[in-house]
């Protein structure tokens, strides 16, 4: 008897986890394919015909493609840069003995107890500062910094697992330091890069709150601000505004679909030996 | 081989160290030094003392609801949310045939902007076309077709949804240290004649004090950084009732364009962030050897 009501309450609770995850998400995506008439009327149901019409004309309404092309551009540079710094400094810090270690790893984990949130108007000066302000630069530099503890923690795990051996015998070859970190280290290192640099760009694409102070105006705001700044003019084009949703919220999907066994073994690595 | 590769260790590390000076150290110093001050933008800082402080602690009403609310969420976050993953993860581990899908599913809310869960929530709820009104109405009970995020009575409780049951990260984080229990531990245990849900209270649950205490407070201190769900859903509104320590401190700085005040909030914001992560690794002695 107690067995199975636990198993009720098993399934239950798996039935109701999986349609609060998916349920929202399945339910704009088919809204969008809807015309606003139908939004109002059937609300609940299928829509009469798959049309793309929602979509190109999210497309059309012009900062839409901009603010598209900027969130590319954050990413996939915020991503690089990062993956590039922070993986030569996780090199160093896994590898070598040197004075100060202890104090800059101090500070760097830091970095991982200050709340982005608390340094909204310092960064805001700095940025303006520097005269990256409005700029995609700005964004990327900011960006690169704030997955700083993340990618650190992940990629140090990630080159504590490599034997020294690898590097050794690179060096008897005569190969140089920076031939070893770029020919051996970092071509074995790709399922440790892979995580990081998922999660490093996801962090790119999705964030909000840096972005809408970093930027004004249309020429360097990325897609979140998107949804935010056209909440009201999409106001009366249902339809519309969840396409708009839809291209935002894709990309990130087909990114974790594509590469989630290594975005789950790489947190789950770090978790299980952290 | 230390002596000769001294300097490519500079090399290495000098991007980084300059990297976290301009976004972490500058940023810093700024705050905790102008968070005395009295300064809006176009003019230089004057020292005020403890002056916003005090006013933050006996005069301003938005801050005590920001502060309460932000408390308020951190709890449940690291309580209720770190449940709901923790129990997920013990249910998925158990393998069965739907796992892989259901541990997929559950990474989406995850992993998508914000400001995008933010909008689902917002059509979801819309009072006109949402699906959660029109499921309402369905069984016949018009009443309750409200606009709930702008409703005194059921804001906070829409905003807090959007995020609490979404565990996901928890989830997997419990499922690795699940995994990594040696199989042994079990076939003794059933050996001994233990049930599958005995076997979860008193062997898994125990063996998972770091993790979780891990989970708490990376649920935790999440919630010191809520902004963009609450900006893209009701603003802090109604009133101040889903008002956080972000949005106050966002507000004040770059809408009321008060920089030291704004600071001040900012410093608290992370003194109750180390607070709660001292309080964290004290409860679970997260650090000290396990068993």
């Amino acid at each position: 008897m107690l067995k199975k009501s636990l198993g009720v309450l098993k399934y239950g609770f798996v039935i109701l986890i999986v349609l609060l995850s998916l349920g929202p998400f399945l339910w704009v995506l088919l809204a969008s394919f809807k015309t606003n008439a139908e939004i109002l009327s059937n609300s609940l149901g299928w829509p009469s015909s798959f049309r793309f019409s929602n979509y190109t004309k999210a497309f059309q309404i012009a900062p839409i493609s901009r603010f598209y092309i900027n969130s590319v551009i954050v990413g996939i540079f915020g991503t690089l840069l990062n993956l590039l710094l922070l993986g030569m400094a996780a090199y160093v810090l896994a590898r070598f003995q040197f004075r100060g270690k202890k104090l800059l790893m101090g500070a760097f984990s830091l970095s991982l107890l200050i709340p982005g949130a608390a340094m909204l108007q310092p960064l805001y000066l700095t940025v303006n500062a520097l005269g990256l302000y409005d700029k995609l630069i700005g964004l990327i530099i900011v960006y690169t910094g704030f997955g700083l503890p993340v990618s650190l923690y992940i990629l140090s795990s990630y080159f504590l697992t490599i034997p020294k051996e690898m590097e050794e015998s690179a060096y008897l070859d005569g190969a140089s330091f920076i031939q070893t970190f770029f020919r051996i280290i970092l071509p074995i290192s790709k399922p440790g890069f892979g995580t990081a640099g998922v999660m490093q760009f996801l962090l790119c694409w999705n964030e909000f709150q840096f972005a809408i102070i970093l930027t004004t105006g249309n020429q360097s705001r990325t897609l979140p601000l998107a949804l935010y700044y056209f909440k009201s003019q999409f106001a009366s084009d249902y339809g519309v505004m969840f396409a708009a949703t839809m291209v935002v919220i894709i990309p990130s999907i087909v990114v974790y679909i594509l590469l989630q066994e290594q975005v789950v073994s790489g947190l789950a690595a770090g978790a299980v030996k952290g | 081989m230390v002596r000769k590769n001294r300097g490519y260790i500079t090399l290495f590390l000098l991007p980084t160290v300059a990297l976290f000076i301009i976004v972490y150290a500058v940023s810093l110093v700024i705050l905790f030094g102008t968070s005395f001050t009295e300064w809006s933008a176009g003019r230089s800082p004057v020292f005020t003392g403890l002056a916003n402080y005090i006013k933050l602690f006996t005069d301003d009403a938005d801050f005590r609801q920001s502060a309460l609310n932000t408390g308020i969420w951190v709890v449940l976050q690291s309580t209720v949310h770190v449940a709901i993953g923790t129990l997920f993860a013990v249910i998925l581990s158990m393998k069965e045939f739907y796992w892989k899908f259901a541990r997929t599913v559950y990474m989406f809310p995850n992993i998508i902007s914000g400001a995008a869960v933010g909008m689902l929530f917002l059509c979801m709820l819309n009072p006109e076309f949402g699906a959660v009104n029109s499921i309402v109405r369905l069984f016949g009970n018009a009443d309750y077709s409200q606009n709930w995020f702008m409703d005194y009575a059921t804001a906070f409780l829409s905003v807090t949804m959007t995020w609490l049951p979404y565990a996901a990260v928890v989830t997997i984080l419990i499922l690795a240290e699940i995994a990594a229990i040696p199989e042994s531990l079990f076939e003794s245990a059933r050996i001994d004649g233990a049930s599958n849900f005995k076997i979860n209270l008193y062997i898994i649950i125990p063996m998972l004090r770091n993790i979780i205490g891990t989970c708490v407070i990376l649920s935790g201190t999440s919630m010191l950084q809520k902004m963009d769900i609450i900006l893209m859903t009701t603003g802090g509104g109604p009133g101040n009732q889903t008002m956080n320590l972000p949005i106050y401190i966002y507000k004040t700085a770059l809408m009321d364009n008060n920089f030291g005040y704004s600071n001040s909030v900012g410093v608290f914001l992370i003194g109750f962030g180390l607070i709660f992560v001292l309080l964290c690794r004290n409860l679970f002695r997260i650090g000290s050897s396990q068993n």
